[in-house]
């Protein structure tokens, strides 16, 4: 049996970052990854942060790869942050930079697939040096342990292996986490669910709209009507040259009030604020001449189809930062669409172009992470953990499992060193970094400071407005007195007695939409986008479907698969004469279905592939 | 003269400057099943390819594929109008030359099913024939044993009435291996499959300036007879090119009404026969 060091299973950017760090250390690892090329099984909502907290130390992105600045392929560095509080044409925006910027030295958009493709390459680089690497198409079956306490890995794609110790880097549904019996699965009131959709505009285009320059990026928050009465909210992120426009609510919400996820997307674009941020011209094509042979037609799509691909590569590049000679383009653009209106009868009309549909769960730190990340020499990091950030407009997780990923690295390369992966001697130290973590410590506990940056954005609010329910607790916090002795009060009764009495429908929905009518100004819009349906929008998705099904129905007669029809993003489920059916094919991995379901990630290479992520 | 993308001059000999270049699908499976070797074997792999182009995209991908060491391109003006056998000719005296750089005799040569813009599938046997190698052709896996010389091969067979038959073979070195459409490598060990990958990370960087490793051969330089090649050593002229005719259709279909019992029990019935039709005997 071959013999490694260090499996991580999992190549996202937590588990390459354990990989970049091991590297560093001189210590062989190797990363197994189950997509057929790394990246295109993540997708985030989009911001990478890089943060220096007061207390403690964290590793940022660019201490782990010191060139990210310069090579990386991150989008834009956000430079304004808003909330926006929506009741249909109303909008109330709240501009929490400020609140973006603390602690932080920036926050950038970023779209997984290339990201992480960039990750593996820097972290691929430094792995061959000590005999390791990245093996993508590789999908976990089981870990079992030989006498010596050393894991034997077995996977669907190859011969059982050796090794010393596991960071286990396979994201929210951790296969490894329920396999070996670490934690039960995250149950919906610890999930969030997220659903994207990428949006294309030129460069130049986003820009404008946006008021922001080439390097710079806007990230917008929804919450309001938007939210169609769920707990959680809308996102807007500018990259390059497309939007992540993406809805993510508490799970436990809308399985309350079950509602197709697609549906709080739509509702998000028919916004009338978003609507004129997305829209964009397209060519509009008629059909062939059905009289004509069809050898004929076949070459007048083609014609079309060519004409309009060099349309669109001659427009977005005419929108770049890049582009030198505008005029010249321009005239290119013209006689282009002089051709295509007067050969082949095309307008042009006002859409949103929708390029990519995802899902994912993102687990609530508040009330997930692992207490004790670890299992005898098996040690948790990131979505596995259940390391997300959540607190008010502050959402981050990429930074988070990052530094996880080098904090397992650290306790694993330590572990090497002295030949002990005992639980006492690795799995507790890791542990121990994990807990000292400035994340954890904000999962743990409110923070005076970024609360009254938070409270300062919202002093315009009127009091009235906040409701009885927390008028007294916002009137302690407002003031400079006694807010010290509120927060101290606060974190006495912790964050699990609080959280109930935030997070509700009364901060998500009925006070923003009070706040926009009432202090709201009017958006217009002229562009009212019509509802990509869902088998559109998974039809664009590309997949490389297995012949067996990665789930398995189990009994599906509970209130929970009652309502899946309705949850699961891709609508792989349906009721069919009172019973509950499954299809497989079209899957976007999320786990949505997982908690009544024998769930696992597809075998390597299957499944659906991100292009954006 | 065109059809499809293929295109005739008047002489109604292919022409292969204005059909399109490219790696054909099927010949990059035989990069692919060479690249294996490379990963498995350590083999050394060298690629040859008789074009009308000199700046090869074909042997690019070729690179990409296989992480070659040595690429071979054969260009001359007395090649054209070749078919199968003129083809076969400049390619065995390819090898040939491959086999005197190296000092050795190979121990593989892989082909394509078949070319895409001559579609007939002969030229892989007429080179194994006329260097004297065992043919093996749709070969779907093989594996080396290094200490017997041996080559171990699957073979799938699609014999006419009868379901597919995998066939699996054992040859001594060399050999010559067609490679089967179907043929899809798979490394079953983290050793196997770590090398690989850098295997593919050389070959992509190796890919970006393939120029450097081309080594271009002319009639002379490989040292084939005029007779044997091009259009003089080609007996085969192509003076008229058809479709396919559609076959008209066969089938007998019968309407059957699900929730007749009876006629569940008919279709039962013809399914058995059907099956029992497939058995071997």
């Amino acid at each position: 049996m071959e013999k490694y060091d260090v499996a991580i299973i999992g190549g996202g950017s937590s588990g390459l970052a354990a990989l970049k760090q091991l590297s560093n250390l001189g210590k062989q690892a190797i990363v197994l990854e189950a997509g057929d090329k790394i990246g295109s099984k993540n997708i985030s909502g989009g911001i990478l942060y890089s943060k220096k907290p007061k207390k403690g130390k964290v590793t940022n992105v660019e201490d782990l790869y010191n060139n990210f600045l310069e090579d990386a392929p991150y989008e834009r560095k956000i430079t304004r942050y808003i909330l926006h509080s929506t009741s249909k044409d109303k909008i109330y925006s709240m501009d929490l930079t400020a609140a973006h910027d603390y602690q932080s030295n920036f926050g950038c958009t970023v779209l997984m697939n290339k990201l992480n493709f960039w990750f593996a390459k820097q972290a691929t680089e430094a792995s061959h040096k000590f005999g390791g690497g990245i093996i993508p198409g590789v999908h976990v079956k089981s870990i079992t342990w030989n006498d010596e306490g050393r894991a034997i890995i077995q996977t669907d794609e190859l011969d059982a292996f050796e090794v010393k110790a596991i960071i286990a880097a396979d994201g929210v549904n951790s296969e490894i986490a329920e396999m070996v019996g670490a934690r039960s699965k995250f149950n919906p009131t610890q999930l969030y669910q997220g659903v994207k959709v990428i949006i294309k505009l030129p460069e130049k285009i986003i820009n404008e709209r946006f008021e922001i320059s080439s390097g710079e990026g806007a990230a917008h928050l929804f919450a309001g009507d938007v939210t169609l009465n769920h707990i959680g909210g809308g996102f807007l992120y500018t990259n390059h040259d497309t939007l992540s426009i993406g809805a993510v609510y508490h799970f436990d919400s809308l399985l309350k009030n079950p509602i197709e996820p697609y549906t709080l997307i739509d509702a998000l674009l028919n916004n009338p604020m978003v609507s004129e941020l997305i829209k964009d011209t397209v060519p509009i094509t008629k059909e062939p001449d059905k009289s004509l042979p069809q050898e004929e037609q076949l070459k007048t799509r083609f014609d079309i189809a060519k004409l309009i691909k060099d349309w669109n590569d001659v427009r977005g590049y005419y929108f770049t930062s890049e582009c030198e000679d505008p005029d010249g383009v321009k005239a290119r653009l013209d006689s282009l669409e002089e051709q295509m209106t007067e050969k082949f009868g095309i307008t042009f009309g006002i859409k949103h172009v929708e390029s990519e549909y995802g899902a994912k769960l993102i687990p609530d730190g508040k009330r997930c992470r692992m207490e004790k990340p670890f299992f005898k020499n098996i040690l948790f990091v990131g979505d596995a953990a259940g390391r997300g950030i959540f607190i008010g407009p502050r959402i981050e997780g990429l930074n988070v499992g990052i530094d996880d990923g080098v904090l397992a690295a650290n306790a694993v390369a330590r572990a090497l060193d002295k030949n002990d992966f005992s639980e006492s001697y690795l799995g507790e130290y890791y542990s121990q970094l994990v807990d000292e973590s400035p994340y954890t410590v904000d999962m743990k506990q409110i923070d005076k400071d970024y609360l009254k940056i938070f409270l300062d954005a919202a002093k315009d609010v009127p009091s009235d407005i906040i409701g009885s329910r927390y008028g007294p607790i916002m009137k302690m916090m407002s003031s400079n007195t006694f807010r010290g002795i509120a927060i101290k009060f606060a974190n006495i009764l912790g964050y699990d007695k609080l959280l109930p009495m935030i997070e509700t429908e009364d901060t998500y929905v009925k006070v923003p939409i009070q706040l926009a009518e009432r202090l709201g100004k009017i958006v217009s819009t002229s562009y009212f986008p019509k509802t990509t349906l869902i088998g559109d929008r998974i039809s664009k998705l590309s997949y490389n479907d297995d012949h067996i099904s990665h789930i398995k129905l189990l009994d599906t007669a509970n209130e929970f698969m009652k309502k899946i029809p309705l949850l699961c993003p891709a609508k792989c489920y349906a009721e069919e004469n009172g019973k509950i059916i499954l299809q497989y094919e079209g899957c976007l991995d999320c786990g949505t279905c997982s908690q009544k379901t024998e769930w696992r990630h597809p075998r390597g290479e299957k499944g659906v592939h991100y292009n954006y992520g | 003269m065109s059809a499809g993308s293929i295109s005739y001059n008047p002489d109604g000999t292919l022409n292969r400057s204005k059909t399109k270049n490219t790696l054909g699908p099927h010949s990059k499976i035989a990069t692919q099943a060479a690249f294996y070797a490379k990963v498995k074997y350590g083999a050394k792999i060298s690629v040859g390819s008789m074009s009308g182009h000199a700046a090869n995209n074909a042997l690019q991908i070729a690179m990409e594929t296989c992480d070659a060491d040595v690429l071979h391109l054969y260009n001359d003006p007395s090649f054209a109008g070749a078919d199968t056998i003129g083809t076969a000719e400049v390619l065995k005296k390819g090898v040939e030359k491959m086999e005197g750089q190296m000092e050795r005799k190979m121990d593989i040569v892989f082909s394509g099913h078949r070319a895409t813009d001559g579609e007939t599938g002969q030229t892989g046997p007429q080179i194994a024939w006329k260097l004297g190698l065992t043919f093996l052709g749709n070969v779907i896996s093989y594996d080396v044993d290094l200490e017997k010389r041996t080559v171990t091969a699957k073979r799938l067979l699609n014999l006419r009435g009868v379901p597919e038959i995998i066939q699996e073979i054992e040859a001594p070195l060399p050999v010559f291996i067609a490679i089967d459409p179907s043929y899809k490598y798979h490394f079953n060990t983290v050793s196997l499959r770590l090398s690989a990958e850098k295997y593919k990370k050389e070959a992509h960087e190796k890919s970006q300036n393939y120029q450097k490793y081309i080594q271009t051969f002319n009639r002379e330089g490989l040292g084939a007879e005029k007779t044997l090649i091009g259009l003089v050593g080609s007996p085969t002229i192509v003076y008229n090119v058809q479709r396919v005719p559609k076959g008209k259709a066969i089938r007998n279909a019968k309407v059957l009404d699900g929730s007749n019992p009876e006629h569940i029990q008919q279709t039962v019935t013809a399914i058995k026969e059907a099956l029992s039709a497939m058995v071997i005997k």
